[in-house]
């Protein structure tokens, strides 16, 4: 056989091969999060379950530290090679929409939400009345405790009130031992920023009311107060509150090695408190945020995450990922009635937003540690999802971290938050 | 045959240059095309420089620029020469592998720097505190207190970048004529007016471009602050960079961020420039 004639054969071979290979997945989509290594594999195992009943569809995960996640959206999202699929917090949403970053979601996928989900988790993934994401997770803060600490001060139950509230942190402090009764967060702005959010609701106040910041009320004044006392009497060490890249870090360390008595946290940090604490995580409970003097009953702030497509994308590519979307996100993809995304978020400690996700995963939920949280979910208040969310936020972070290091009073952080949130939010609003 | 590189300089650095400075004065959302800019005139200036969250912060990064700027300088270059007559001296065992080890910092990649180097400031379980204790010094905050974290993060830079400096002083150091030091002895200069007199003279030009590349490189910072401290706390390390970054990346205020831009690139300008100005005027005394 000449040398020509096997080149032909092999040419004609690889032209009949090609619609096998080449064109079996033609379409690439990729897949953006913070999640961790453990979590991603989960997510690739369900992007490959996808594959299997759509071989033309190619899924890849990327994962990147949360406080790169925005950046990276925003400095690749307007390209069509940058991600297709995005995990993102609802509070970045009406920006990446104002941008024409993030597609809005179609018709059928919005219906299905509609119907799926909560009203006030759908308003979160919606602009204008406009849904542009899938809700997935929604977290919710909850007093975190180490019931060791607390029999050790001879604490039998945990604090109902500020008043309450003051008196166990005062009583779980013991500087020779190198313990703190409270735990603030710093150097991360949603740990800084939710707990504070969380008292304030608890004493009936609000972040911001009508689109307007609401800091410059006695409810509110009361809350800086209440950070600057914990401050002052040496019951919350700011030096034992820093965060880091991957919201990890001292703070956090400081938990789970037993010098920190309470911490107001989000249910999404079980994974870490297990990790970090082993068998010492039987110690932790979960309890109302107290309640201020102001306050009716125990509130905290809720937000929530979705997954969003890239504007910029392309037609076959944005479909593709809407399918994937849906599989995901539907009770047939997972276990037992529940969908593969809950499942994965189930893995975390992350409470499922689907309605019936919820059901699916009643067992678990019923957890001491996540039980405290659920219990909490109807009477938690979003967090204020407006147009600057995340610069107002990084904003009063850094006033309540200043306050923290007593660098300034409760009453010029007060003033200095509601005019900095007042000229931030009129900005984002123009 | 300049004009092929000066049409790549003008295309990678002037246009660029230039483009910064025309959004410094737009009112433009890094998400959307140049054509959507809209002129503003100075008010991103204003803006920054203002009372307003988005001014206080600039200033603050600003400073904290010039701090650890300044402090990084201040400790590399006597570092660096130190480190240069030490290992230079033929006679001191070890010197070569000095030079080695001096050197072997710069090239380890700073994801990996700030790893360890977050570790070992660990206020409760670090390295650095357990040390510390062993001389009875109590525990520091480092990195979780306004008051040192900048200064820490200055530290860890100049572990980083002390020995490359160190190969800057030894290549000056290389270049004084031996026969200047045997005449000096011969004149009954001890080695600290050897050192006054002739060392430091000469290495002037040295010292200088060692100085402009140190400020250069400090003014640069970014990675220790972005994987570590996120600016804070109390945005006490929030350099100009990430916070550039920050305002022009995250928030997509393009605007803004190129007023802050500009503003660091004029401090550059004048640094750099006033210290060739020092440099000049001690030359022509």
């Amino acid at each position: 056989m000449s040398l020509a004639r096997i080149s032909k054969l092999a040419l004609a071979a690889g032209l009949v091969a090609l619609p096998a290979s080449g064109w079996a997945q033609s379409v690439n989509i990729s897949y953006l999060t913070h999640w961790s290594p453990e979590t991603v594999a989960l997510l690739e195992a369900a992007a490959k379950d996808f594959s299997k009943e759509h071989p033309d569809v190619a899924i890849t995960v990327r994962a990147v530290p949360f406080g790169d996640l925005l950046t990276t959206l925003r400095s690749q999202g307007g390209s069509s090679d940058g991600p297709t699929i995005g995990g993102i917090y609802d509070l970045w949403l009406p920006e990446l929409a104002r941008d024409k970053l993030v597609a809005p979601a179609p018709d059928a996928v919005a219906a299905e939400v509609k119907s799926a989900w909560p009203a006030g988790v759908v308003s979160a993934a919606s602009v204008g009345g406009t849904l542009y994401g899938i809700p997935n997770e929604i977290d919710v803060y909850a007093l975190n405790y180490n019931k060791e600490l607390f029999k050790e001060a001879g604490i039998a139950a945990p604090p109902k009130t500020w008043a309450e509230f003051k008196d166990a942190a005062a009583k779980l402090t013991n500087k020779d031992k190198g313990q703190q009764g409270f735990g603030m967060i710093n150097s991360w702005a949603a740990g800084v920023v939710h707990p504070f959010a969380s008292l304030l609701v608890s004493n009936g106040g609000n972040l911001v009311k009508d689109g307007k910041p609401a800091l410059d009320s006695p409810q509110a004044a009361e809350t800086f107060a209440l950070y600057e006392d914990l401050i002052k009497s040496g019951a919350s060490n700011p030096a034992m509150a820093t965060a880091d890249a991957n919201t990890t870090g001292p703070f956090l360390d400081n938990f789970v090695s037993g010098k920190t008595g309470m911490i107001i946290m989000a249910n999404w940090w079980e994974s870490a408190l297990k990790t970090g604490m082993g068998d010492k995580f039987a110690n932790v409970a979960t309890a109302p945020i107290p309640v201020g003097p102001h306050g009716d009953k125990p509130h905290s702030i809720s937000y929530s995450w979705m997954t969003v497509v890239n504007a910029k994308a392309g037609e076959a590519e944005q479909k593709a990922a809407w399918e994937f979307l849906a599989w995901l996100n539907n009770p047939k993809s997972g276990k037992n009635g529940a969908s593969a995304m809950s499942d994965i978020l189930m893995s975390m400690g992350i409470l499922p937003s689907r309605t019936s996700d919820v059901e699916a995963h009643k067992d678990k939920l019923g957890s001491e540690f996540l039980s405290g949280y659920v219990s909490v979910l109807a009477d938690a208040r979003p967090f204020p999802v407006v147009p600057g969310g995340q610069e107002f936020s990084e904003s009063l972070q850094q006033t309540l971290e200043a306050l923290q290091y007593g660098q300034v009073s409760a009453k010029d952080a007060q003033a200095n938050a509601q005019a900095d949130a007042t000229s931030i939010l009129e900005r984002a609003a123009k | 045959m300049l004009a092929p590189a000066v049409t790549l300089i003008g295309v990678f650095v002037l246009v660029p240059m230039l483009l910064t400075i025309w959004l410094s004065f737009q009112d433009w959302s890094t998400q959307t095309p140049f054509s959507e800019a809209s002129f503003t005139g100075l008010d991103n200036f204003q803006e920054i420089f203002g009372p307003t969250s988005v001014g206080r912060d600039f200033k603050t990064a600003l400073l904290n620029t010039a701090i650890y700027t300044a402090l990084s300088v201040i400790l590399i270059l006597p570092l660096s020469v130190a480190f240069g007559l030490m290992v230079y001296q033929r006679e001191v065992a070890g010197g070569t592998a000095l030079r080695t080890v001096l050197f072997s910092t710069y090239m380890v990649p700073m994801i990996a720097v700030a790893l360890v180097w977050s570790k070992l400031y660990s206020p409760s379980e670090g390295p650095l505190n357990q040390l510390l204790g062993l001389v009875g010094i109590g525990p520091q905050p480092w990195l979780s207190s306004p008051r040192s974290a900048l200064l820490s993060i200055v530290f860890l830079n100049v572990w980083q970048q002390v020995g490359y400096f160190t190969v800057l002083a030894i290549a000056g150091l290389t270049q004084i004529p031996g026969s200047l030091y045997e005449a000096a002895t011969l004149d009954g200069a001890n080695g600290r007016e050897q050192f006054r007199f002739i060392t430091l003279p000469l290495l002037r030009r040295t010292l200088l471009f060692s100085a402009v590349i140190a400020i250069i490189n400090a003014v640069q910072v970014f990675e220790p602050v972005a994987l570590i401290t996120q600016g804070g706390p109390v945005g006490s390390t929030n350099i100009l960079t990430y916070h550039i970054r920050r305002v022009g990346i995250e928030r997509a205020q393009g605007g803004l961020g190129s007023a802050m831009a500009v503003m660091l690139m004029l401090s550059l300008i004048v640094c750099v420039s006033a210290l060739f100005a020092f440099v000049d005027r001690k030359d022509s005394e």
